[in-house]
């Protein structure tokens, strides 16, 4: 991979506050007054960088910040410290006007169909809006052309582009907001959960046409979910990650073949399969500590079967095994 | 003599224009301490048929045809004051959200000693003794804590271990499970799965497991039940129907999996979408999507074949017809 990666996110911090206004902070501990802030640490400290053409697949399980990373990268809210740049451009911290010439080649696909189309619009206003707002040059007709010919690859009809939303079912619905996406000619799409809200036989229907797309178009994606089985099939790369750190990073083949990091063998582990008896997971010990109270050292130490006293103590870093990237102590000092 | 048996089940919703069938021709048995599976995608049925058994079909929907044998009884001809004394007390349910079964205002003991006082004649000071017990049981740390505490204090995977704990408080011989670890993450899902499963071998409770992965159903199940559209599709040893599936429905079920091709290839998709209930095609309800449709399928159902363990509905599979 000699050539420029077209996105990287360095060294990124997202913080969401959650104590109430200044009183609300006051509080009084041993006789003195202390002001008292709170925070989720959503993301701590992420470095990634997604090449041209590739699928970078994030997962996670609940609560990991793999949903905030997606839209950091979007600039659907500002990083707390860090920074992403767009073929070496900052897009992190510039103005939203000169924020549009990337919106335009990054897109989104959300998880939920049901929400993230507006009920009131039909098919072609949803499809018509972000090609006008970014192509304020083309005719009436061209936009139409457009139109019809997204709508086409999606595999939706159409002669149904007059109906609303409700009119469709979650399949269909989820085909609307990805031909959305598509309709402007992106080159970098983040899909967020984009199949977990549908049925099976219908995730293998929208699984494929993202694939197409990916194809015909030359696309990238970062894709972001939860579902270890997808993954293995979409992704190029993978990017595990737990309570906003990244544990591992590695080619697909290889994360599935030989996973490294403790949290990567449970995870992986854990997913039920056909014809297996359930028995031989690994079993974690505890809960998913709260983000807003990270524990010391490596976050995964109090579930980590490896866990030694440097691992309370020191916060592992990111290091570079040939093409795999892990964080933690047990793989730096060959314990596993 | 079976545990549970279902007989030709059929389950109404009576709507304005016209009456919607929502369960047709349901017949399944359960045996005393067997774990069953329903698989089916979202729509199928499975739930309606988990809560006819425990006759939680609210109108407009009613029981139009068939019996439920539980114990000996009828439980479709039961009234609601004797369901009361089943329902919690002999089959025990969980639900898929923990969040929305346990109630935010009660501490976790007055909802399982609640359930205690309801079916048996039991101090305070007893029912609080089988609580923490059965809080133990579930493998909670420091039960005695958790008693009075509230739901939003535990997390999600610790609350569902509550609402297994008060399932089985009353040690009933069936329980069934409607999605019950789909809200959780897959670690936790696994931990839960395999401590429902640990529980019902240890005490010989029956399992009734809906879920739509199939992926769980292979992993906890010894029989499995395929539903689409309200119908049975298929019924047989879980193993025999993961690997030699006979209806088509099953084979693109299992076939639709990303496991089920190499990676990066085009996954195996079922065309179509399953269908409402207002518009149930006529013939075989999976017609309009099945790769082996023949004219026979678009008019007539097919009725039920057996082929070794497994029965099937599929006219692929009548008699000389294989």
């Amino acid at each position: 991979m000699t050539q420029a990666p077209l996105l990287t996110v360095h060294n990124l911090y997202k913080e969401f506050p959650i104590h109430g206004s200044m009183l609300e902070q006051l509080e009084f501990r041993g006789g003195r007054l202390i002001r008292k802030r709170e925070s989720v640490k959503a993301i701590s400290g992420v470095d990634l960088e997604v090449h041209k053409g590739e699928s970078l697949c994030v997962v996670g399980e609940s609560g990991c910040g793999k949903s905030t990373l997606a839209r950091v990268i979007m600039g659907l809210i500002p990083p707390s410290q860090g920074k992403v740049t767009y073929e070496q451009h900052r897009i992190d911290n510039i103005k939203l006007g000169n924020l549009l010439p990337y919106r335009k080649k990054m897109q989104m696909i959300f998880q939920n169909p049901y929400a993230s189309l507006n009920p009131r619009m039909t098919v072609r206003q949803t499809l018509e809006e972000p090609i006008r707002f970014h192509n304020p040059g083309l005719s009436g007709a061209e936009v139409n052309d457009k139109v019809a010919s997204v709508t086409q690859s999606v595999g939706v009809d159409p002669t149904w582009s007059h109906r609303y939303p409700h009119e469709f079912s979650g399949g269909q619905r989820q085909r609307i907001s990805i031909a959305r996406a598509l309709a402007v000619d992106p080159e970098f799409i983040v899909a967020d959960e984009p199949i977990s809200a549908l049925d099976v036989s219908i995730q293998a229907q929208v699984l494929n046409l993202m694939m197409d797309a990916r194809e015909q178009r030359a696309l990238t994606y970062l894709f972001i979910t939860h579902d270890l089985a997808v993954v293995e099939h979409f992704g190029s790369r993978v990017a595990v990650m737990y309570l906003g750190t990244l544990c591992e990073l590695a080619p697909t083949r290889k994360l599935f073949a030989t996973p490294q990091h403790p949290y990567t063998q449970a995870l992986l582990s854990a997913i039920p399969k056909l014809n297996q008896d359930s028995s031989d997971y690994i079993k974690l010990r505890g809960e998913v500590p709260t983000p807003v109270d990270l524990p010391s050292g490596c976050v995964f130490h109090g579930r980590c079967l490896q866990a030694n006293e440097r691992c309370t103590r020191e916060v592992p870093e990111l290091k570079l095994y040939d093409d795999t990237s892990i964080a933690c102590h047990a793989v730096e000092e060959g314990r596993i | 003599m079976s545990l549970l048996e279902v007989k030709n089940l059929e389950v109404r919703f009576a709507m304005r224009k016209q009456e919607l069938v929502a369960l047709r021709e349901v017949s399944f048995s359960l045996e005393k301490g067997e774990r069953l599976g329903i698989v089916g995608e979202s729509g199928a049925g499975k739930s309606v048929a988990a809560f006819s058994i425990l006759n939680l079909i609210s109108k407009p929907g009613y029981i139009s045809a068939g019996e439920i044998i539980f114990e000996k009884r009828d439980l479709t001809r039961l009234s609601q004051v004797e369901m009361s004394k089943i329902r919690g007390n002999r089959i025990s349910m969980i639900f898929q959200d923990p969040m929305m079964t346990l109630n935010p205002v009660l501490t976790i003991g007055t909802q399982m000693t609640e359930t205690l006082h309801a079916h048996q004649t039991i101090s305070k000071e007893e029912a609080k003794q089988r609580a923490i017990e059965s809080l133990a049981q579930v493998h909670i740390p420091s039960p005695a804590t958790r008693f009075d505490q509230y739901p939003h204090e535990l997390s999600g995977g610790m609350r569902q271990r509550v609402v297994i704990a008060i399932a089985l408080i009353t040690r009933p011989p069936l329980i069934i499970a409607d999605e019950p670890t789909t809200a959780l993450d897959v670690t936790i899902q696994a931990e839960i799965m395999d401590l429902l499963m640990v529980l019902c071998q240890s005490s010989g409770v029956g399992l009734i497991l809906i879920t739509h992965d199939l992926g769980v159903i292979s992993q906890m199940t010894e029989r499995a039940i395929v539903m689409y559209a309200g119908r049975i599709m298929e019924e047989g040893d879980t193993t025999e129907i993961i690997t030699n599936a006979c209806h088509p429905y099953t084979h693109g079920l299992i076939g639709a999996l990303p496991q089920r091709t190499a990676p990066g290839q085009r996954l195996n998709q079922i065309e179509g979408v399953m269908p409402a209930l207002a518009s149930i095609p006529e013939g075989c309800a999976f017609n309009p999507r099945c790769p082996l449709v023949s004219d026979v399928c678009r008019t007539t159902r097919p009725g039920y074949t057996s082929i070794g363990s497994t029965r099937v509905a599929c006219h692929n599979f009548d008699a000389g017809n294989s």
